[in-house]
């Protein structure tokens, strides 16, 4: 079997899968990137069949959102907020360390993937601001310092996994 | 009809339906409102804002075209206010479009003599524009009176123009993201091959990921294209060409009969088809061949002077030489021994006039049309049934239809604009069974799709009536009317029990009982049928078994119900109407009934032949055998006849004398021994019958100055005629030939080219001084034609057969959902069709299967528009992109462990003189020993584009099931 026919059994599988009672091309995008991490031509088309639309329009609602990926993401993700409350509290200084750190000019991948970095406009925990969160894990009241070495605690390679249950919490 | 309100447009009393948008409204009175995303024959959108009014009484400046009538709505499209937003909303546009042209304070001073220096960037002028001068936006912007000032700069994208997929070019670029092409595609083609992408700032259209369109799943139909209003979507031939004037035609390469505009530029060439928003047959859609395939009228290879074979050679001649000596060699020849071959691209006029000439002159009832398909069998058995060789309802019926059964033709490809409404209605809940082995485009929108072994239809429809009768699925006012012929049908269906056509399909039984319950319960029921791989002898009975499945459940003589047999060539119908036929005289008139040739007599003045002429395939090997010594071919039979040339060419070389008379100097022409160059489909005045029965009038598009000597067909048949000494061929017009063939043709009785031509019904549309999409500014009038039968010139035809009151007569017309220049004129009821459907017993037959050992399988190759689950690469290189991929090998299991093959395993698969590669898929819905193997459209596309060929859409290839072997292609993996 080719990688490619692997990749669409696993995408078939997790399509299927999907428990919400609505199944729309949104939720099956969302579903295969949950899985994979991002998303793959064989992904876009296995939507497609699998809706019963065309690829075209798989793409037209992928392309839309934002957190739709097309490439794959880094082992780990690390999210620097820069909405209001945390730019207040110096994100700018914070944001401008971290990238420094991971040799990176603004989001995406560090070189050797291990990291991805996003930039998130609040993460929903103004309070503690300035914030960043490391695979999904928020952390507050953070300096260059600390911020740098969560980051280093998280950057050595590991086996890429779920990243969600496909329980609905 | 919904109720009709009355709103005030700028004062003026507007009257309309409740149904209807402010802009629409507006548009049918003749009151222009700017706009650019609305089109006609689209839900209106509004995402432009350009379309914005003044409603009193209500806050803000809503967009008229989604802004539904109400009674008493007083509306003001030209206020301060509005003006302002539209100057906004146009400002907003040009900030990403190249806009210097637009805007500019010299504009008047600019022209072709005047080019600015500085003004403009060189890159930013309209003037590098392929759609300059035809460009909506620029009008837009110059009707809304934007500032005129030095040009500002404007945000460029930068995008790659993409040149590199057939026939037409993208460059979004000059996008202004409306959205119709996405629209076209999706709501009126079915398609989605195109789509929106991203969001806000960055939204814009496009592929998946932005790769070609040879795997998006385009059809490549121009739909988009033509709804266009900028530059970012135009046909690559001609691309910066300008029209000069645009004049409506008949597309010549399928008997849909789409009406198109053909713009023509200052060198009197055709450089565009625009296919005409109004016309009842094609609604504004064309196909592939009929928007990208005109260019050989152009071309540089036709002939121009008459050729004659002097020592052996072909020669150019005079008019007048060639005549004499065409002339002369006829004459010699008169009986049975002459046979002549008509080229279903002829008009009807050109028909009758071969036909008349054939009997008349030279006594022969040999005369045929060319046709690849099986379509006299088709016709005829129709006929048995139904009374009537023809199909039965109009095209865009379909849309009503409850269920409709395609089986064994490839419609998409061949008649494509009748796939059209078909796929439309399945959206909206209409069922589709698809019946082919082979995957077409149908498949993929089929609710039930069966496969039996090709060829054995007859068997698989005797099995559906079997089952609609045994399960009393019929309708009960046909029975009543039928009792007698019934109780033989059933009798005869005896022998098609189900387990037995089930052995001899090979679909299982329940899917046929499937088929039948869904076909008979889904009323109305419309049947799409070409007889494609049925073998001969099962041709006429299996259209009978069509045509009797059709009127047991009821489904005849009612608006999406009814029957289309799918012929190939252009006028096939009309120049069989004609009696291109060696059985029948012109309206089906039988030649050996008495009566029938003393009515033709009295009108040709010369005594007829009695005896019929043979079958094309018994009169090609009679040419071979040397019986037939003389033939008049009248188009480019051979790329009519069966897509093979060898029969025909080894029944050319042998004759005595033959005369062809043609565009080109075809393979045919070349063993001729007079040639006269005849005019395309775009220079003719004439007439063609489409698949619906329907009459429309070709008119002349322009003249080719190329080749000023070349004459319509009719002329030069009347010309032979004339220098052979025979009366009754002075006509100084094809009119006059149709006035003629109405006299002697029953059917065609009522019809005129004069009538045809006035009685087109103006559409009301704005001035067209004001900015307008280029498809509403050419659908001036609305062509209906008349569909046969037309008994006298009071009688406005006859929209279905075996119809009652309006629906049998012109009723009102499929229209456009909101035809913004509607108010077309509707005709009167028409007069009770004659012709009661007559059951005909159906015998079993059993369909040979393959049994040359060294080809034991059948290839059963199909097409379709996409494959998603299928890994694809488009290979972009120079020249135009390629698909690159592993073709599958579908195989019943037990055929793949007779050979000992597995699944994935690589093989050859040798049939028609080719090697495929392919991978090994096991697929136990197919029927044993048949193999399938499915290709992209995308594919066929590219090669149709870059052919060298004249005229490529008259050889598109086609998918016929062919004799294969398939072996390993190594050791096993
Ligand atoms: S699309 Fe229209 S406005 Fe734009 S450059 Fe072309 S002609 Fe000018
Ligand atoms: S040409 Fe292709 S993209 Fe355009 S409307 Fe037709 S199918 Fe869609
Ligand atoms: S390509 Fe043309 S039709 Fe399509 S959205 Fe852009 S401007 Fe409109
Ligand atoms: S559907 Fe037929 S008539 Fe219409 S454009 Fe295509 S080939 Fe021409
Ligand atoms: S602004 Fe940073 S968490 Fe809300
Ligand atoms: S918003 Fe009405 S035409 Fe575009």
């Amino acid at each position: 079997m080719t990688t490619g026919e692997a990749l669409r059994k696993r995408v078939r599988q997790t399509l299927r899968d999907q428990p919400y009672p609505t199944v729309t091309v949104l939720s099956s995008l969302l579903a295969v990137q949950d899985d994979m991490g991002y998303l793959t031509e064989e992904a876009i088309q296995e939507v497609a069949r699998f809706t019963g639309t065309t690829i075209n329009e798989v793409w037209s609602v992928a392309s839309f959102y934002l957190n739709f990926r097309f490439t794959p993401p880094g082992d780990h993700t690390v999210e620097v907020c820069w909405g209001p409350a945390c730019h207040l509290r110096g994100a700018q200084t914070l944001l401008h360390d971290i990238l420094g750190q991971l040799g990176l000019s603004g989001e995406g991948e560090t070189g050797d993937s291990h990291i991805s970095l996003k930039l998130n406009t609040c993460l929903g925990a103004c309070t503690q601001a300035p914030v960043i969160s490391v695979d999904h894990g928020l952390m507050g009241r953070m300096d260059s310092e600390r911020a740098l070495k969560a980051i280093q605690g998280a950057s050595h390679p590991r086996r890429r996994e779920r990243r969600h249950s496909r329980e609905v919490r | 009809m919904a109720p009709e309100v009355t709103i005030y447009i700028d004062g003026k009393e507007v009257k309309t339906t409740s149904d209807k948008m402010v802009l629409q409204a507006a548009n049918d009175a003749g009151i222009y409102v700017p706009y650019l995303c609305y089109h006609p024959g689209m839900k209106p959108y509004g995402a432009c804002r350009m379309c914005v009014v003044e409603v009193e009484g209500a806050p803000g400046t809503p967009a008229s075209c989604t802004l539904p009538v109400r009674d008493g709505m007083r509306v003001s499209t030209g206020s301060q206010a509005v003006e302002g937003v539209r100057r906004t909303v146009t400002d907003l546009l040009l900030s990403e479009h190249p806009q210097g042209c637009l805007t500019c304070h010299r504009v008047d001073l600019c022209g072709p003599q005047d080019i600015c220096l500085r003004h403009v960037a060189v890159n930013d002028r309209c003037i590098m524009c392929p759609k300059n001068e035809r460009c909506e936006l620029k009008d837009t912007t110059r009707y809304v009176q934007m500032e005129q000032h030095s040009p500002l700069t404007y945000q460029y994208r930068n995008l790659q123009i993409e040149t590199r997929d057939p026939f037409y070019d993208r460059d979004y670029n000059l996008c202004i993201v409306c959205g119709r092409c996405v629209r076209a595609c999706d709501e009126l083609r079915g398609d989605v091959a195109i789509a929106f992408t991203e969001r806000a700032g960055q939204a814009l259209v496009g592929t998946s990921r932005g790769t070609s369109l040879l795997e998006s799943g385009c059809e490549f139909c121009g739909a988009c294209i033509d709804v266009c209003p900028v530059g970012a979507l135009v046909e690559r031939d001609y691309k910066w060409e300008k029209p000069v004037r645009h004049q409506r035609t008949i597309c010549p390469h399928c008997p849909v009969g789409c009406q198109i505009n053909y713009e023509v530029d200052r060198r009197e060439r055709v450089i565009r088809a625009i296919p005409d928003l109004n016309a009842p047959v094609n609604l504004g859609q064309a196909c592939y061949k009929g928007k990208f395939g005109f260019n050989f009228v152009n071309h540089k290879q036709r002939l121009a002077h008459p050729l004659v074979r002097r020592n052996g050679e072909l020669q150019e001649a005079t008019w007048d030489e060639a005549l004499t000596m065409a002339a002369q060699g006829l004459a010699g020849h008169r009986g049975p021994s002459f046979a002549a071959l008509l080229s279903p691209r002829a008009t009807n006029e050109e028909a009758y006039l071969l036909q008349k000439f054939a009997r008349t002159v030279m006594e022969s009832n040999n005369v045929h049309v060319a046709s690849s398909s099986p379509s006299s069998a088709l016709l005829e058995g129709l006929g048995d049934v139904l009374g009537y060789q023809a199909g039965t309802n109009p095209i865009w019926d379909l849309e009503q239809a409850g269920c409709v059964l395609s089986i064994s033709n490839n419609v998409t490809e061949e008649q494509n604009v009748v796939a059209v409404p078909v796929k439309r209605a399945v959206r909206k809940g209409t069922k589709l069974i698809v019946v082919d082995a082979r995957e077409v485009e149908l498949t993929r929108y089929a609710h039930l799709w069966l496969r039996p072994y090709p060829g054995t239809d007859l068997a698989l429809v005797g099995g559906m009536l079997r089952a609609i009768l045994d399960e009393g699925l019929a309708d009960e006012a046909f029975l009543k009317d039928h009792a007698e012929g019934l109780e033989a049908l059933r009798r005869s269906l005896a022998e098609f029990g189900l387990e037995r056509v089930a052995a001899e399909t090979g679909v299982p039984a329940d899917q046929v009982r499937e088929a039948a319950r869904i076909f008979a319960t889904s009323r109305p029921s419309a049947i799409l049928c070409a007889l494609d791989n049925v073998p001969a002898e099962q041709q006429r009975p299996c259209a009978r078994a069509l045509a009797e499945l059709a009127a047991v459940t009821g489904n005849v003589g009612k608006p999406g119900a009814g029957i289309y047999p799918l012929v190939r060539g252009a006028n096939e119908q009309g120049a069989r109407d004609m009696g291109c036929d060696p059985h029948f005289l012109p309206g089906y008139q039988p030649v050996t009934d008495e009566a029938a040739r003393r009515l033709a007599e009295g009108t040709w003045g010369r005594a007829l032949p009695q005896e019929p002429g043979l079958p094309l395939d018994q009169l090609l090997e009679a040419a071979r055998q040397g019986q037939v010594r003389v033939m008049l071919l009248v188009g480019d039979v051979a790329a009519h006849y069966d897509g093979a040339q060898e029969p025909l060419e080894a029944a050319l070389q042998g004759l005595d004398f033959l005369v062809v008379q043609d565009a080109f100097l075809s393979p045919a022409a070349r063993h001729a021994h007079v040639v006269f160059p005849a005019e395309t489909f775009a220079e003719k005045e004439g007439t063609y019958t489409n698949v619906e029965r329907r009459v429309q009038p070709l008119r002349r598009v322009f003249k080719a100055p190329h080749v000023p000597e070349v004459q319509p067909d009719w002329w030069t048949l009347c010309q032979i005629a004339r220098h052979m000494g025979a009366p009754g061929f002075d006509f100084s017009s094809a009119a006059e030939v149709l006035g003629e063939a109405a006299r002697v043709n029953p059917l065609y009785a009522g019809i005129s080219y004069r009538r045809l031509v006035e009685s087109a019904v103006p559409t009301c549309r704005p001035s067209t001084e004001t900015p307008l999409p280029t498809q509403v500014e050419y659908s001036e009038a609305v062509y209906h034609g008349l569909m046969w039968p037309c008994p006298e010139a009071s009688h406005q035809g006859t929209q279905r057969l075996h119809a009652e009151g309006a629906a049998a007569g012109q009723g009102p017309e499929p229209t456009l959902q909101n035809l913004a220049m509607g108010r077309i004129q509707e005709g009167a009821g028409g007069a009770r069709v004659q012709g009661q459907p007559c059951l005909v017993p159906l015998d079993w037959a059993a369909t040979p299967r393959s049994h040359d050992p060294q080809r034991p399988l059948l290839l059963a190759m199909g097409r379709v528009l996409q494959q998603p689950q299928r890994e694809t690469e488009v290979v972009r290189g120079k020249g135009l992109n390629r698909i690159q991929r592993e073709e599958l090998l579908e195989m019943h299991p037990e055929d793949a462990a007779a050979a000992s093959l597995r699944e994935g395993q690589s093989v050859r698969v040798i049939a028609s003189g080719h090697t495929m590669p392919a991978t090994v898929r096991l697929a136990p819905g197919l029927p044993r020993g048949v193999v399938a193997m499915t290709r992209l459209f995308g594919g066929l596309a590219v090669q149709l584009a870059a052919s060298e060929a004249a005229d490529p859409m008259a050889r598109v290839p086609r998918l016929d099931v062919v004799p294969a072997q398939v072996e390993p292609a190594g050791p096993p993996a």
